[in-house]
């Protein structure tokens, strides 16, 4: 009634963030009431300035649940039961905090006393943790405490699985400083998106900016073989067969460079200026050098001279054979001196590559139209808009609104290099790369600094960015695995930043603790095994066998929401404090995962917003306590004062110290006031220093930040850097050697891996791959004649929210959520109604759900939707949902040179007789 | 002086709707709603054949209907519609008899008749927000009406102040959702819906449906006209088609139970009083059939008081005789027991006109309750109430020659030229309705069930009735009777027969339509060729 008092204003709502997935954070308000959580709105107080409006995702809303679910592990707990499986009952036992830090700290002592690291150099502590790096943003200052502990091995997969975008990661960092690659929604005209899902993955960020482009005009092309949430809503889906995804893009480039011509219809400036295209190679396959300077040549047409690449060259030559001489820096030191040797520009390998990749060879692979692939072709290159500019904050850039984005079962496993490869070659082609409307990147994770990508452009000569290599020479390689996923050993690309365990082959260890291959040591378990906010039992692929080694573990400490499936092989349960329990403040803004693009930048709290539900803690908390019954306080407050918990308590330069007393614990409380006032101090310069209770009042603190520093192609100009297209030669030379190294200690089990490093990628078909597994584990590969993939669910993924049957009641309005996806033809081929019990059955696993009868997805592909087949986790095992993960293989055959497996399997379905 | 009345819409863009569901669980948030009820839904639909397929996300809900079905035929006034067009819920007055929803063409009402909780205990969260006063009474979406009024006492803009804005259109991470002012030609919603083309969903049931959905894609895919989503038989017999309406559960075999009594006893009084007008039933022998009309009366309406939500409030079905028939259908109740009452001490043809008019206002009564149940096209025929009202008739003629054979008041020829005409004009009407019932929008899961009953409907409730009567007819003695008794009997079975089958088999709702999908799919449906850049 109009006139009464107002109540929504008077409402007491507390700011929060949420960072359940990768594709946050975003902000949110709590509704309290006496003490209890209500409800969930987003935090309207940031709708000018987030890139989504300001807005939260349905996983938000899920929150409230999360904290009162009745089923959530209420006290610490002590196995009983010594023998582990998943047939075993723990026989957990409720123990108060204190005897918990004390058993755990106990075992943690006793590993520093002897060592932290094992006879073979293996750490002795393994920790595991959700994947994206979001569980960072709950850890409170863990970090801190895994800092002032030493080695860790951190390689032990928590699931790649169904999140992890792999190959776009390690060479979207070596090619543009892009951990993740995204289109500048914004900007974008024209989109080939093969199999992203971003209306489902890229959170609201994600969504805001893609409806709003679609709006504008945006128009995409969507290639996956299911019509995917954003197939949906693309103008054009074409169904493609799954990991062909090369074969059609390598098409589209034969299309542009071979049947159209490309000196017309491509941006000839940015392939001759601001790419490696005119470096000549030579007979061995190394570009030709300046002899004293080493420096890469490039034939000047204007004169018929080879000239260091950053000579003054009038016209630099892109195609023909020439004749030049230099040297040839091959593998290991190796150099061959030319004299007027045969030399061509690498552009030119690049036509003579694509020459046989016509549309018609990629029908006969992929399955999509001649014509289409053409047409497609074609209106990227006029969508591109070659030789426009576009201003941005005052400075005039070059505007080619087009854009390729790849998903992540065509970017993970085989063939992720050449998609990977051709999406960033197809943007460099018409200028299209870190440029406004073009194709981007969002963060770094591998090169440093982490929070500056535009700080990461240096170069060392070449003229091209530099990237930190694992070494392979024979004096630097790291023959002897640091950790067990042994990603220095193996992957070079995989760099060796805090994020690198995670991007090696994470899924390794799991593999060669069941066997280890030839001439690789069979190496310890780790003495304790920690994991937090991840479910490897369920969300690895061959999941099942990842619980029996899980099983195999000694000690394991799970910080334990609800039990599940990997805590059901624990020997403590910590229920730590869960996302709307705890206290913590991270950095917001400026330009993160998926499509966060902000032109601000700045912090934002997390804090407990109601009464205490059960008798859990803050992790930072637990960190603590830890750390003092372990003994290394004073390096871990140290560690927090340098930085661990998310900034510099004290910077002599900025001229603030806020940090803590190293010689004595702290409560959370005082961690969290001085990293909020450091925080607000160096986002102020010193003008405005707020602790903690002004966050915790307002939520959150910005800054601007530049539109500018979305796009990397001005700071590669200002260096006078060219963006590494097309041609990989650092690739090939780390290739040779690492074939080298690997042979030298008798290890030839990584030799399909090693094919893998070609200066211009080749195409393989790649589905043979896994349709020939089969016959590897002694079955006939015939008798899997169908596809099996997975798709995010945006209700479900990440935030542990399978067990909340509110994300479960809206989720289930989506198809695909109560069942496995099925061609609706297939199914009445097979006799499978819509609802009907069905088995799914891989050569190594077996999975179970009821058929979700549909017509968008190709007949030879089922779909099965997110991560499940719980067995332990609370109401999820009563889901009855069918999991790829239960049907996918851990297998080095199935595993690229870049460490992955992929989201994909070959299987046999059929109606499941023993279910009604 | 008075500013401009507002009046409330909403435009749903659904090339932007992503079917995230954030809205649908924003909307459980703000209104606290018990498990598996959903104000705001948002359904995944697909169009077409491999390879040539569209899929879609449609957000449903109250559309807040400038001429909103559900309120006229609200017996207690529960539900209203404000001026500034809101259609509320009054749930202190609602008796929970579903009446509403089944009037309703969105499929936008749902009655919780037991109390649930999502983890099956209530968490100290669901205790403390729960809403008993909606249990066992009707709820649907108000568009966050108390931020709306709110807004207005503040000199918000609701739509534009997002804390003043409904749950569902300040959640949305698709700006897909504008709630706003169609009264204002300057607002949000008036501009999205004068700059776009759009539509109005289940336009041609006259609703004026206040919620717009746009489908063109501005520039992006030029060259192929929206068409509508497959409303073809094959689709709409897929039950999993969420376009498809399920089957009402609002009215059950309780429902279904008072039309049959009750149809058969209005029936009865009005054909008993019709002959003893004209001579052929003694003043005994019609109080006699009018009592026990009134029995199985009282027993139907019995049924009903079992169906309703709210049992303690069942008087409140008195409010609103302006509008609902259920409140008329009461009013002839309570004129025809006081009049049989007295009947009974006091026989006198005057009340025995009275009853017999009034079990035939009754009978009229629930052929509209019938009729007025727009959200059921099996309901909503244009032969519905002349099927009910014809089929009482018959049922009462029949139950009236069983009765005179029973009681033994002498010849029931009239009766019996009573079942024969009235077998012809039903068996008619009913054939009639399952002729047009394709055309009237009734799906073919609904006419399935029709025609799974209509040979036995036809055989033993229309022909084989005329039949006996005129075989009792032609034939004299006591065999005569027995021949008009039974086929008086088979009447009355027949018509229960199609009432429940309609009421509780052919009952599925509206079900949901898109008029116009975007122009964007596979193969044919996919937008065509861009060879310009914008």
């Amino acid at each position: 009634m109009a006139g009464t008092t107002p109540r929504i204003a008077e409402k007491k709502k507390v700011p929060v963030y949420c960072y359940q997935c990768v594709a946050g954070p975003d902000l949110l308000k709590v509704e309290v009431e006496d003490g209890i959580a209500t409800r969930i709105e987003s935090n309207y107080d940031i709708a000018d300035r987030h890139p989504g409006g300001g807005r939260v995702c349905v996983k938000a809303y899920g929150l409230i649940q999360k904290t009162y679910n009745p089923n959530r592990v209420s006290r610490p707990m002590k196995r009983t039961n010594p023998k582990k499986g998943r047939d075993e009952d723990p026989g957990f036992v409720p123990i108060s905090w204190d005897e918990a830090l004390d058993i755990v700290a106990a075992k943690m002592r006793e590993i520093r006393e002897q060592g932290v690291l094992d006879e073979q150099g293996l750490p002795r502590l393994a920790t595991s943790f959700g994947g994206g790096g979001t569980p960072t943003q709950y850890m409170g200052t863990f970090p801190a405490f895994m800092s002032a502990w030493g080695p860790i091995d951190q390689g032990f997969g928590g699931g790649q699985g169904v999140k992890c975008y792999h190959s776009e990661h390690l060479y979207g960092e070596l090619w543009h400083r892009a951990f993740i690659v995204s289109p500048d929604t914004p900007y974008t005209n024209y989109v080939i998106n093969c199999g992203n899902n971003v209306e489902a993955s890229g959170g609201v960020a994600g969504v805001w900016r893609q409806a709003d482009a679609r709006v504008r005009g945006l128009k995409r092309v969507q290639v996956e073989p299911h019509l995917s949430i954003t197939g949906a809503l693309s103008a054009e889906w074409l169904p493609i067969k799954p990991k062909t995804d090369a074969a059609f893009l390598f098409a589209l480039i034969h299309r542009i460079l071979i049947e159209r011509d490309w000196r017309e219809v491509c941006d000839v400036s940015f392939i001759s200026n601001d790419t490696t295209s005119p470096y000549l190679v030579g007979p061995n396959g190394y570009y030709l050098r300046d002899p004293e300077t080493e420096k890469p040549l490039i034939l000047d047409l204007s004169d018929g001279r080879a000239k260091p690449f950053d000579a003054d060259i009038a016209e630099p030559a892109l195609e023909g054979t020439h004749r030049a001489s230099g040297i040839e820096m091959g593998p290991d030191g190796a150099v061959w001196t030319h004299e007027e040797a045969e030399a061509r520009p690498a552009f030119q390998l690049l036509l003579d590559h694509v020459s046989d990749f016509t549309p018609e060879w990629a029908e006969a692979q992929c399955d999509v139209p001649a014509e289409r692939i053409r047409r497609v072709a074609d209106e990227y290159l006029a969508h591109a808009m070659v030789g426009e500019t576009i201003e941005i904050e005052g400075k005039t850039l070059p505007f080619r609104p087009v854009a390729v984005m790849l998903g992540k079962g065509v970017n993970n496993g085989w063939g992720g290099y050449q998609t990977c490869w051709a999406r960033t070659l197809l943007a460099a082609l018409v200028g299209a790369l870190e440029v406004p409307g073009g194709t981007l990147g969002t963060a770094v994770k591998l090169n440093r600094p982490a929070y500056d990508r535009h700080l990461t452009v240096r170069s060392k000569g070449d003229g091209i960015m530099d990237y930190p290599f694992n070494p392979t020479t024979r004096d630097e390689w790291t023959a002897k695995p640091h950790i067990r996923n042994a990603y220095k050993t193996l992957v070079p690309l995989a760099a060796d930043s805090a994020w690198s365990p995670a991007l090696g082959p994470a899924h390794l260890p799991w593999l060669f603790q069941k066997k280890p291959p030839e001439s690789w040591p069979e190496q310890a378990k780790p003495a304790m095994w920690i994991n937090y906010r991840t479910n490897p039992a369920i969300s690895s692929w061959n999941a099942p066998e990842v619980a029996e080694r899980i099983a195999e573990f000694p000690f394991t400490v799970s910080f334990a929401y609800t039990r599940d499936e990997t805590n059901h092989m624990a020997d403590i349960l910590l229920p730590e404090a869960t996302d709307l329990e705890s206290l913590q403040l991270i950095q917001i803004g400026s330009t993160k995962f998926t499509e966060q693009f902000w032109k601000h930048q700045g912090w934002a709290v997390r804090q407990p917003v109601a009464d205490p539900v059960v008798d859990c803690r803050d992790i930072t908390e637990i960190a603590t306590e830890l750390a003092r019954r372990v003994g290394i306080l004073e390096a871990y407050n140290a560690a927090i004062n340098r930085g661990a918990a998310g900034a510099r308590l004290a910077d002599d330069k900025a001229g603030y110290d806020f940090s803590l007393d190293a010689t004595r614990p702290h409560t959370v409380e005082e961690v969290w006031d001085a990293v909020a006032k450091a925080a607000s101090h160096t986002l102020t310069d010193g003008a405005e220093v707020h602790g903690i209770d002004w966050f915790r009042e307002n939520g959150f603190m910005l800054r601007p930040f530049p539109q500018l520093d979305w796009y990397l192609y001005p700071t590669l100009k200002e260096q006078g850097l060219r963006f590494e297209m097309p041609y990989q030669e650092r690739l090939m030379r780390h290739g040779a050697e690492l074939a080298e190294r690997l042979h030298e200690i008798g290890i030839d089990w990584w030799d399909r891996q090693l094919e893998e490093y070609e200066p211009l990628p080749g195409y393989k078909p790649f589905p043979d791959i896994w349709a020939n597994y089969a016959s590897e584990v002694g079955k006939d590969p015939d008798a899997y004649p169908l596809w099996a993939l997975t798709a995010r669910s945006m209700q479900y993924s990440w935030g542990a929210n399978v067990g909340i049957p509110l994300i479960n009641e809206v989720a289930n309005n989506i198809s695909g959520h109560k069942g496995v996806i099925v061609n609706r033809a297939t199914g009445r081929k097979l006799g499978i109604g819509d609802g009907d019990p069905v088995v799914i059955e891989s050569p190594t696993g077996v999975t179970r759900g009821r058929a979700v009868l549909r017509e968008g997805i190709r007949p030879d592909t089922v779909l099965m939707i997110g991560q499940f087949d719980h067995w332990a986790t609370p109401f999820a095992k009563d889901l009855g949902l069918a999991s790829l993960n239960s049907v996918t293989s851990l297998s080095l055959s199935l595993t690229d040179a870049t460490g992955s497996g992929a989201d994909l399997a070959r299987v046999r379905l059929s109606r499941d007789t023993g279910r009604r | 002086m008075s500013e401009a009345q507002p009046r409330y819409g909403m435009v749903v863009d659904l090339n932007r709707c992503v079917g995230c569901q954030t809205c649908a669980i924003a909307c459980k948030h703000a209104n606290d709603t018990p498990p598996g009820m959903q104000w705001r839904r948002v359904l995944d639909v697909e169009r077409g054949t491999y390879p040539d397929v569209e899929r879609l996300f449609l957000v449903t809900g109250c559309q807040h209907c400038a001429e909103p079905p559900c309120v006229p035929v609200c017996p207690t006034g529960a539900t209203r519609q404000r001026a500034d067009g809101l259609v509320t819920m009054d749930y202190d007055t609602c008796i929970g008899c579903g009446y509403c929803a089944v009037a309703c063409p969105y499929q936008a009402r749902t009655i919780a008749h037991d109390t649930s909780w999502y983890y099956g205990e209530p968490t100290a969260q669901e205790a403390h927000v729960a809403h008993g006063e909606r249990d066992g009474v009707a709820n649907k979406c108000t568009f966050c009406v108390e931020r709306v009024d709110e807004a207005a006492a503040l000199g918000r803009i609701p739509g534009v102040d997002l804390e003043y804005t409904p749950a569902c259109a300040a959640s949305c991470i698709a700006q897909a959702l504008h709630f706003g002012d169609f009264a204002d030609p300057e607002s949000n919603v008036s501009r999205l819906a004068r700059d776009n083309a759009s539509f109005q969903m289940h336009a041609e049931l006259g609703t004026d449906p206040q919620i717009r959905y746009l489908y063109d894609v501005p520039n992006a895919t030029p060259g192929r006209e929206a068409e509508a989503a497959d409303t073809g038989d094959a689709a709409m017999a897929n039950p999993e088609n969420p376009l498809v309406g399920e089957r009402q559960a609002f009215w059950d075999a309780r429902a279904a139970m008072n039309f049959t009594l009750g149809g058969l006893s209005g029936g009865l009084m009005a054909i008993a009083g019709l002959a003893a007008a004209f001579g052929m039933l003694g003043a005994d022998a019609l109080v006699d059939a009018y009592l026990v009309a009134a029995a199985l009366m009282a027993l139907g309406l019995f049924f009903v008081f079992l169906e309703i939500g709210r049992k303690l409030r069942f008087l409140y079905v008195l409010l609103r005789p302006q509008t609902s028939w259920m409140t008329r259908e009461t009013y002839a109740v309570a004129a025809i027991y006081p009049a049989l009452a007295l009947d009974v001490v006091w026989p006198h043809p005057v009340l025995h006109a009275i009853v017999a008019l009034a079990g035939a206002a009754f009978l009229y009564c629930q052929a509209q309750i019938l009729f007025a149940g727009k959200g059921i096209p099996a309901w909503r025929a244009p032969s519905i109430p002349w099927l009910i009202g014809a089929t009482g008739l018959l049922e009462g003629a029949g139950l009236l020659a069983f009765l005179m054979k029973v009681m033994d008041t002498g010849e029931a020829r009239g009766a019996a030229w009573a079942i024969i005409v009235l077998s012809v004009v039903s068996g008619v009407l009913w054939h009639r309705y399952r002729r047009t019932a394709a055309d009237r929008g009734i799906g073919p899961l609904a006419r399935a069930e029709l025609d799974a009953v209509a040979p036995v409907v036809t055989i033993f409730g229309h022909a084989a009735p005329a039949l006996l009567c005129l075989i009792g007819i032609a034939i004299s003695g006591p065999m005569s009777s027995w021949a008009i008794g039974l086929g008086g009997i088979l009447a009355i079975a027949g018509g229960a027969l199609w009432k429940f089958t309609v009421i509780t088999r052919a009952c599925h709702q509206q079900g949901f339509a898109i008029p116009m999908m975007p122009t964007r799919g596979s193969g044919t449906r996919a937008a065509p060729a861009r060879l310009e850049p914008i």
